[in-house]
């Protein structure tokens, strides 16, 4: 074998996501893995994450309120979790570090809701700093 | 396909025999170039067995540093380790993956590292 070895529920699930500024953007909650066109295994293509992606590795009772909540912050029906396209991965190491900023994640949904709807009408939340 | 797919399936060869669960999928980063990261992850096999406790814990690796006993007793606990090639695998259904040829010839995972 020539490159890399990774065992993806040791080295990958869980981690936490790092944007390009060192913020927290997330965590490795499932991976999304597809058939290349020329044929042959699957390739790991995008890293999911959020309530939408980790309802199902819960299961159960659990599961389908995450599964709800993430549905909550979507528009329309559509069921897709927050998805970070592995191109946007620049390394593996003990967190996942990312080549984008936050704010041009998926995953910054919840985060922007909950500013946006619950945090942002707290007195005094205009004079959080940065 | 989702990487929840495999984890925790139950994995069959033809004749219905069980090899044990998914503990957890082995990747190579052979594939085809994807952005800045370069080389993909390939799915190169399952790393299936008998018992499900602690195999998230990475104690069935083999090289593992830690106190004798612990590493006696853990040896003992993953010894029915196995390794499915990818190549192997005929089809992946809710809850379980059909391989083809029989459990009897999967052999040990190699070390990872």
């Amino acid at each position: 074998m020539s490159g890399r070895v990774l065992e993806a529920g040791l080295h990958l699930l869980d981690r936490q996501l790092v944007d390009a500024d060192g913020r927290l953007a997330g965590k490795v909650d499932d991976l999304e893995l597809e058939f290349p066109e020329g044929g042959g295994p699957p390739v790991v293509t995008a890293i999911l994450a959020g309530p939408g992606a980790l309802s199902r590795r819960i299961g159960g009772r659990a599961g389908a309120w995450l599964e709800a909540v993430a549905n909550r912050l979507r528009d329309g029906d559509d069921r897709r979790p927050a998805r970070v396209s592995f191109g946007v991965v620049k390394r593996i190491e003990s967190a996942v570090d990312l080549s984008v900023p936050k704010a041009d994640l998926e995953t910054n949904r919840l985060e922007a809701w909950t500013r946006d709807h619950l945090i942002g009408h707290l007195p005094g939340a205009g004079d959080a700093p940065e | 396909m989702r990487l929840s797919d495999l984890l925790g399936a139950d994995v069959v060869d033809q004749a219905g025999r069980r090899a044990g669960h998914v503990h957890d999928v082995r990747l190579v980063q052979d594939g085809p170039l994807v952005g800045a990261f370069g080389a993909s992850l390939r799915l190169d096999g399952l790393l299936v067995g008998r018992r499900g406790i602690g195999a998230r814990l990475g104690y069935n690796r083999r090289k593992m540093h830690g106190p004798l006993l612990v590493k006696l007793a853990v040896g003992w606990l993953f010894h029915d380790g196995r390794y499915v090639d990818w190549d192997r695998v005929r089809s992946v259904e809710e809850d379980r993956i059909l391989i083809s040829g029989s459990v009897d010839d999967l052999g040990q995972p190699s070390p990872s590292s």
